[in-house]
């Protein structure tokens, strides 16, 4: 899977988690230039729709008998009509009516096409198909001819008008209605509320058409802009308004009477509808672009880094120098503004060295900063995040620096993502062996049958059954875990010289799970990649990993040797997710041994150890920021390391069973009583 | 008494050739104040089961029975099946308040007046403040989530519950805390629940009794300790000699392709 793709649905479900609160849309209007100058044209509008008549409406039915059709003049700017009635004053009384209506038939569109739409989504299979077609059929025919035809029907009269054009309005709303409610209708809030036995009518009103709010409202202005022009054109054609009243149409129909005498009787209502439409379109327009930017594609790379690059120099004494290094990267940060100059740093200086071939794990709770993280170093992170790093370096090029296509083509063939959660789509209309093959054809020159053989042999060690038959299904066709494995496999379709897997088999049963990670652990050994793989499970990043470094609150906490992980390691986290995992073993009688509390988030980190407020041997001195120092063959940050295994936890390595032996009796017993199970009782 | 009975459930999904049985002929109980775990790799119809039972798949043939009497969902009638769905980012409607989320599955008869009270309840039932009753669901974390969805499901009074992969979405020490929860929920309600996961270490630790699913049937249950001891069926097997163990290396040559 190439990485521009990824970071475009990750920019997806970042907008869908991100969901806005009502209102969000006017504020967002409000801010943007165009945005303003739209909504202060609506206001003037606003302002003549309800003052309008009442101001001038008398002025306007005055007769001049001695200037009748008047070219402009002082008295009347844009002269007069052929009764001699003020064309200016008349223009702009005629906004209520003109607006009116075409507010009136978007309405009348907008219920009857919202209801139409709404209604396959709840209703059973068979009424939903048969209004599908309806609409569908509906679509088909020209909006106007619509509109012309049943304005014949209903009459020529303004509210006949208006019933029309609603009508001809809705086919197109209630076809948008269904496809913004198909994606909603599939999420479990909808189910959650059927299987609690709300209404249909209720779960339309109250879950399905609030949250394809912001879109509908976004259309439905821009709609008003064509209702307006459409309405104009049916008074025009002597179908609307009829005198004694008058719209902009209608006065266009009297104006151009007269053209050669007084053009400026054609043109006045003429340009009110001009600017009147692109005012509403324009507001339209504005909405939709805004809606557009939180599910908008992102813009890649992110920013490069600003900070002072420093020279790649050797490791510290043992570690590997740059050449024998894949990735080295160092002093990660990762922000994103909050608003008012203010920002979260969600990463906070993460040093990152992978040598060539070695496989090194990131452990740690979900908010640490593991995979943005791992994003910065594949430059998937979405805006607005903002990385800066010390210097980033990939194969012996300076990534931060770089940030040209060349750059993409070197990174879309020596590296590899299995982001799980972010790929939740494949290309719904192309085959799914199609699309594992195009990722080997396009990065690596394979020739198509060649791809397609890989693609099969990936989708059959990822445990989908019949592989050659399921190549040739679409996506939809395949169950919500088949897709997902066919997901991984796609990520494993390149010969890549680094592997990041951000959590890839969180979710699939054990036996699946394993041939997963058999099957990343094959493509490691035969392509000699190097491996960064994420998990929060300990026992997955055990099972893949030389070295593994255990993030919180946005740092390194400890980079350890997985062996000496697994003997006990020396930070209290470490432990304590050492100790909450569950497994076969554990036992029933007992609760689960949680870490109670929850890791502070990016806009709060508090001053000193962030683990402080949930650490049993926190002290004072915990008050002050520790730092990562070497231990033993790793370092830790923590002013009490602990040493010894964990209390409790199994561990299925007769290797390090015998070294736990040997520590414990020298170091002796080190956790307190209190450490353990941490649970509230509760009440009833 | 509250029990779950399936009798020879059949769900089917699609028409002739391309059909697909995804629950084939299943039977199975969930006592009286028992949870039943249900594990079995992705594809094998627990969800569907699950989906089944609470009215959102449509059954080919078989019964789902409630103590004897056909299933009944929703909050017209207490005593009937509830569901907690596994992604808590997207069982709760992002624009409806917490409180208002969980009033909405109260049983119809509770007044107006009383619905507040309720709520905040059900909250500190579920170990969560009563005052985020207001707030709106972003911004919590998955934990949260996860224990709001689990008051509304206990807010219809359900007789018995069923928890589809409530925990997988979950971090590991936020998983200990549901299941935490969710075990102290069931002994002091007395309630039945239908505990599905892929995960047999989690499985095997709530579970009084474990049923193990494989394409579409029931290939081995029985009571936790003996499954665990002394499986019977290849699968189940399998399934325990793949449950991940602390300190064990994955081996890429072991890599067995199914066909
Ligand atoms: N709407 C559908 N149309 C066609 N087939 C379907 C549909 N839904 C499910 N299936 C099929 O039913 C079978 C069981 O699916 P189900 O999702 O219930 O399994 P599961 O055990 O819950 O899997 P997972 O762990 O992946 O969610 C699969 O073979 C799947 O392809
Ligand atoms: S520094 Fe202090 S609070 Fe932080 S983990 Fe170590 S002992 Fe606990
Ligand atoms: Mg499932």
């Amino acid at each position: 899977m190439s990485t521009t793709d990824i970071a475009e649905k990750m920019v997806d479900r970042a907008a869908a988690r991100a969901g806005t609160g009502r209102g969000g849309l006017l504020r967002r209007l409000a801010t943007s230039p165009l945005g303003m100058a739209a909504l202060l044209v609506d206001l003037l509008l606003l302002l003549l729709v309800v003052f309008g008549p009442m101001i001038w409406g008398a002025a306007a039915e005055e007769f001049d008998v001695d200037n009748m059709n008047s070219p402009p003049t002082d008295g009347h700017l844009f002269g007069t009509d052929s009764l001699g009635r003020d064309i200016l004053l008349r223009v702009l009384v005629a906004t209520r009516l003109s607006i009116g209506l075409a507010l009136g038939a978007t309405a009348i569109g907008a219920v009857i096409g919202l209801l139409l739409g709404a209604i396959p989504a709840v209703a059973g299979p068979r009424v939903g198909r048969a209004v599908v077609a309806v609409v569908n059929v509906a679509v088909a025919f020209p909006g106007l001819l619509l509109a012309l035809f049943f304005a014949s029907i209903f009459g020529a009269s303004p509210s006949g008008a208006m019933l029309a054009l609603g009508v001809a309005f809705a086919p197109g709303f209630a076809r948008l209605t269904q496809t913004l409610t198909a994606g909603v209708v599939g999420r479990d809030y909808v189910s959650a509320a059927r299987v609690i036995g709300v209404g249909r009518l209720r779960i339309i009103g109250r879950h399905l058409l609030p949250n394809v709010a912001d879109t509908l409202v976004v259309n439905i202005s821009l709609s008003a802009g064509g209702a307006l022009l459409a309405f104009a054109g049916l008074s025009f054609l002597g179908l609307g308004v009829q005198a004694p009243s008058y719209d902009w149409g209608r006065m266009l129909f009297d104006g151009l009477d007269g053209i050669y005498v007084n053009p400026a009787a054609a043109l006045a209502p003429g340009l009110a509808i001009v600017l009147a439409g692109l005012a509403l379109n324009l507001t339209g327009e504005v909405g939709a672009q805004l809606v557009g930017r939180r599910v908008g594609s992102a813009r890649l790379p992110a920013k490069p880094a600003t900070g002072a690059a420093t020279s790649v120099a050797d490791g510290p004494d043992g570690s590997p120098g740059a050449d024998d290094l894949v990735l080295d990267l160092r002093g990660l940060t990762v922000s994103f503004p909050r608003g008012r100059g203010e920002k979260s740093v969600p990463v906070r200086g993460v040093d990152l060295r992978i040598a060539r071939g070695e496989a090194v794990g990131i452990l740690g709770e979900s908010g640490s900063g593991k995979s943005l993280t791992a994003m910065s170093v594949a430059r998937l992170v979405p805006d607005p995040a903002r990385v800066d790093v010390q210097s980033l370096t990939f194969e012996g090029r300076d990534l931060s620096a770089n940030t040209s296509r060349e750059l993409r083509r070197m990174l879309g063939t020596t590296m590899s993502v299995v982001f799980q959660d972010l790929m939740s789509s494949f290309n719904p209309v192309m085959k799914v062996g199609r699309q594992l093959a195009e990722v080997a054809t396009e990065h690596q020159g394979i020739g198509r049958r060649a791809a397609l053989d890989r693609a099969i042999g990936r989708l059959r060690s990822v445990s989908i059954s019949r592989a050659e038959q399921r190549a040739l299904q679409y996506p939809h066709e395949l169950s919500g875990g088949m897709r997902q494995r066919a997901m991984i496999a796609m990520g494993l379709m390149g010969s890549p010289t680094l592997l990041i897997a951000d959590e890839p088999t969180t979710a699939l049963d054990a036996t699946v799970q394993r041939r997963v990670l058999q099957l990343i652990a094959g493509v490691r050994a035969a392509e000699q990649s190097a491996l960064l793989l994420i998990s929060h499970d300990v026992a997955v990043v055990a099972a893949m990993c030389d070295r593994i470094l255990v993030m919180y609150a946005g740092r390194v906490v400890e980079d350890i040797p997985v062996d000496d992980l697994l003997a006990g390691p020396r930070h209290p986290y470490s432990r304590a997710l050492l100790a909450a995992v569950p497994t076969i073993q554990t036992d029933r009688s007992q609760s689960l041994r949680t870490i109670e509390g929850r890791p502070p988030q990016p806009a709060d980190y508090p001053i000193g150890c962030a683990f402080a407020e949930r650490c049993a041997f926190a002290s004072e001195k915990c008050q002050q920021d520790p730092v990562l120092e070497p231990i033993d063959n790793g370092s830790v940050a923590c002013w009490h390391p602990q040493q010894g295994p964990v209390p409790g936890v199994v561990i299925d390595s007769p290797a390090v069973v015998s070294r736990q032996r040997a520590t414990t009796a020298t170091a002796g017993p080190v956790m307190p009583s209190h450490e353990p199970s941490r649970t509230r009782e509760r009440g009833r | 008494m509250s029990s779950l009975e399936f009798r020879n459930l059949t769900v089917t999904f699609g028409r002739g050739e391309k059909t697909v049985v995804a629950v084939d002929a299943v039977s199975l109980v969930v006592p009286d104040r028992t949870v039943v775990g249900l594990v079995g790799e992705s594809g094998s119809g627990k969800s569907t089961l699950a989906r089944a039972a609470v009215g959102l798949v449509d059954a080919r043939s078989g019964d789902i029975l409630v103590d004897g009497q056909p299933a009944t969902t929703g909050r017209r009638r207490r005593g009937g099946l509830q569901m907690v769905f596994q992604d808590p980012y997207s069982s709760l409607d992002p624009r409806m308040s917490i409180g208002a989320s969980i009033a909405e599955a109260l049983p119809s008869d509770v007044r107006r007046a009383e619905r507040r009270g309720a709520v905040a309840e059900l909250l500190e039932q579920v170990g969560l403040d009563p005052l985020l009753a207001p707030r709106m669901p972003s911004g919590l974390s998955g934990g949260q989530r996860q224990r709001i969805a689990l008051a509304r499901a206990l807010a219809a009074e359900p007789a018995v519950l069923i928890a589809d992969e409530i925990t997988s979405a979950l971090d590991v020490s936020v998983q200990g805390q549901v299941l935490n929860l969710l075990r102290e929920v069931q002994r002091g309600l007395a309630m039945s629940v239908l505990f599905i996961s892929h995960n047999l270490a989690t499985v095997c630790y709530l579970s009084d009794i474990v049923a193990v699913m494989e394409r579409g049937r029931i290939v081995e249950i029985g009571p936790t300790e003996q499954i665990v001891a002394d499986p019977q069926h290849p699968y189940t097997r399998e399934l325990l000699e793949s449950a991940p163990r602390l300190g064990e290396k994955i081996d890429p040559e072991q890599l067995a392709v199914p066909d």
